[in-house]
């Protein structure tokens, strides 16, 4: 499989700190992933020893079958943009690309197609030190697009962006992904990505918390019960002792159940003898998801 | 694929201002060194031997080594900028085998240093002969051991220039590179070749590799011979940039 990213019990310990912990998925050919976690997840770190830069302490990460270092025409294969600007401050983009495209003996042309392709052609020649965020974010792409790679991975592409940007990125990863491409992008904010994924991988302090179709996720999260009582603690006590282990968050004074019916919730409650003064069920958006997949605003 | 990355190494270099402001400084510095040796050889009390003698001489062409320390800090600036401004990460995503990219950043830059050599010694040249002529002292630049003293010129900024890319592959922190460098030539090998005893080691140390290699002279100070002092030079230069690799290709960069 040529575009296939496989990530096999990746372990990275930065001296004592456990970056990333047994991690284990694979990324599609020709999908959109994204690679979600919250700040300190291990993502940037994960995406780090996909591309070479950093050394597993175990396990293995590769591209259709090779690790980044041993693929024949790495700028070909995989394009990349890390989180870190990485540019030369007093060098212009496009000589910044024209170093790209001497190393991997692309013809100069290529710097200006793909400026062209983000849109600074027309600045391309001002020095990157007076580039605002966005349009580093854009020069960042535009490397990573030199050689017209079929896999390209992005750290937290929309950092920075304006709205407008994130919507252009938006609609610009989609045309990739239209040709075929496969692109894993990662984010700490899930709906920054939704519209643009077709799977995700969750991950959480360095570990997989879950992968999968995004839309099948969504349905097998289902829909969340919110429940009003004068008596919260006892309810939850209550759910707790549940056989089937609901998913419970704490909201405005609300209890929010995931995983049970309104009316098992109401069963529950009669047979304790607690007072209900709401019970409605609630579509969870996604963010609900991410935040009750990875531990964030659980009542713990 | 050597070539491209050599190429890859120009372009990166003549990319910024960088090169420039240290080659004036180096013509600068050279057209510094030829003034104060030619202005001062007449005066009362001189150590330096005259300019009509062939140490004279030999020590008048061999000022343009003296830029050697701009030569280490152009290394140091080409590695570790690389760091300061995170461009080793696209370096390595275009080749992720990083020897090769340290390697072909030796060889880069042992050629820009001998063109660095090339354009001090021009300056030099360009300043000391017309001055010597007008001062009726007698030059052959292919006799009294010239030709050696400006090949030792080339070569050891050469070999300083690699040696500057090997410390920045050391310590990646630029100005920590910088500062400990010129700290070392300036305060410490100044200390080891001025202090008696100790300075009969000097022509150990890299700065005094550098002045055996072209031949030059310092009164109470001994050198090693040419080729001795090239040999040493070279070996610190292999030796540093050698670590340096073995570092930079061990370490995560992240
Ligand atoms: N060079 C390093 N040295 C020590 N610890 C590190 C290093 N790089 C990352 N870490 C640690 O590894 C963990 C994971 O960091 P990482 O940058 O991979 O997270 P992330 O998911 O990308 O977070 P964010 O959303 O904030 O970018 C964090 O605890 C971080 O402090
Ligand atoms: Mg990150």
């Amino acid at each position: 499989m040529s575009g296939q990213i496989v990530v096999s019990g990746l372990t990275k310990m930065f001296g004592p700190v456990r970056a990333v912990h047994n991690l284990s998925f694979t990324v599609a050919p020709g999908t959109v992933t994204g690679f979600l976690g919250p700040n300190g997840a291990g993502k940037t770190t994960t995406l780090r020893c996909l591309l070479g830069l950093v050394t597993p302490t175990a396990g293995t990460a590769t591209i259709g079958g090779l690790r980044y270092v041993d693929l024949p025409q790495p700028s070909s294969t995989v394009g990349a943009v890390l989180e870190a600007s990485s540019f030369h401050p007093a060098r212009s983009a496009r000589n910044h690309l024209r170093v790209i495209c001497t190393v991997n003996g692309y013809p100069a042309s290529r710097a200006d197609a793909v400026l062209d392709q983000v849109g600074l052609l027309t600045v391309a020649d001002r020095k990157v030190r007076g580039y605002s965020t966005g349009m580093r974010q854009r020069l960042g792409l535009a490397a990573a697009l030199l050689g017209d790679p079929g896999v390209l991975v992005l750290d937290e592409p929309a950092n920075g962006l304006d709205p407008e940007g994130i919507a252009w990125l938006r609609a610009f990863l989609r045309r990739l992904a239209a040709d075929g491409r496969t692109v894993l992008i990662s984010s700490h904010v899930l709906s920054e990505v939704e519209q643009t994924v077709d799977d995700i991988v969750i991950i959480d302090k360095g570990a997989l918390v879950r992968q999968g179709n995004l839309g099948d996720l969504a349905s097998q999260q289902g829909s969340t019960v919110v429940v009003r009582t004068p008596d919260p603690d006892r309810l939850v006590s209550a759910l707790g002792r549940y056989d089937h282990r609901p998913g419970i968050r704490r909201r405005d004074g609300a209890v929010m159940v995931d995983g049970l019916q309104p009316a098992e919730i109401g069963h529950l409650a009669f047979l304790e003898g607690i007072e209900l003064h709401e019970l409605t069920t609630e579509r969870s958006d996604l963010e609900d998801i991410f935040f009750a997949l990875t531990g964030e605003g659980a009542d713990r | 694929m050597m070539t491209r990355l050599l190429r890859a190494e120009f372009t990166k270099l003549f990319t910024t201002k960088l090169w420039l402001w240290l080659l004036l400084g180096a013509i600068g510095m050279t057209g510094l060194f030829v003034g104060l040796t030619i202005g001062l050889a007449d005066s009362a009390g001189n150590p330096s031997p005259p300019l009509n003698t062939p140490e004279g001489q030999r020590n008048l062409f061999g000022v343009a080594g003296a830029t050697s320390a701009l030569a280490i800090v152009l290394g140091i600036i080409a590695m570790t900028g690389e760091f300061r401004h995170e461009t080793v990460t696209p370096t390595f995503l275009a080749t992720p085998r990083r020897g090769l990219v340290v390697t072909a950043k030796v060889i880069a830059y042992a050629i820009v240093g001998v063109g660095f050599g090339a354009v001090g010694i021009l300056a030099e040249l360009a300043l000391a002969l017309p001055w010597l002529a007008a001062k009726g002292v007698a030059v052959s630049l292919t006799g009294n051991g010239i030709p050696r003293t400006l090949i030792g010129v080339l070569l050891g900024l050469a070999v300083n220039t690699v040696l500057g890319v090997g410390i920045g592959a050391l310590i990646r922190n630029q100005v920590a590179a910088i500062v400990g460098t010129l700290v070392y030539f300036f305060v410490i090998e100044s200390l080891i070749s001025a202090l008696p005893t100790i300075r009969d080691y000097y022509k150990f140390f890299p700065g005094g590799a550098s002045s055996g290699l072209a031949n030059t002279y310092q009164p109470n100070v001994e050198f090693l011979a040419g080729w001795q002092s090239g040999l040493l030079l070279i070996s610190y230069g292999v030796a540093f940039a050698a670590l340096g690799t073995a570092l930079t290709i061990r370490r995560d960069v992240t």
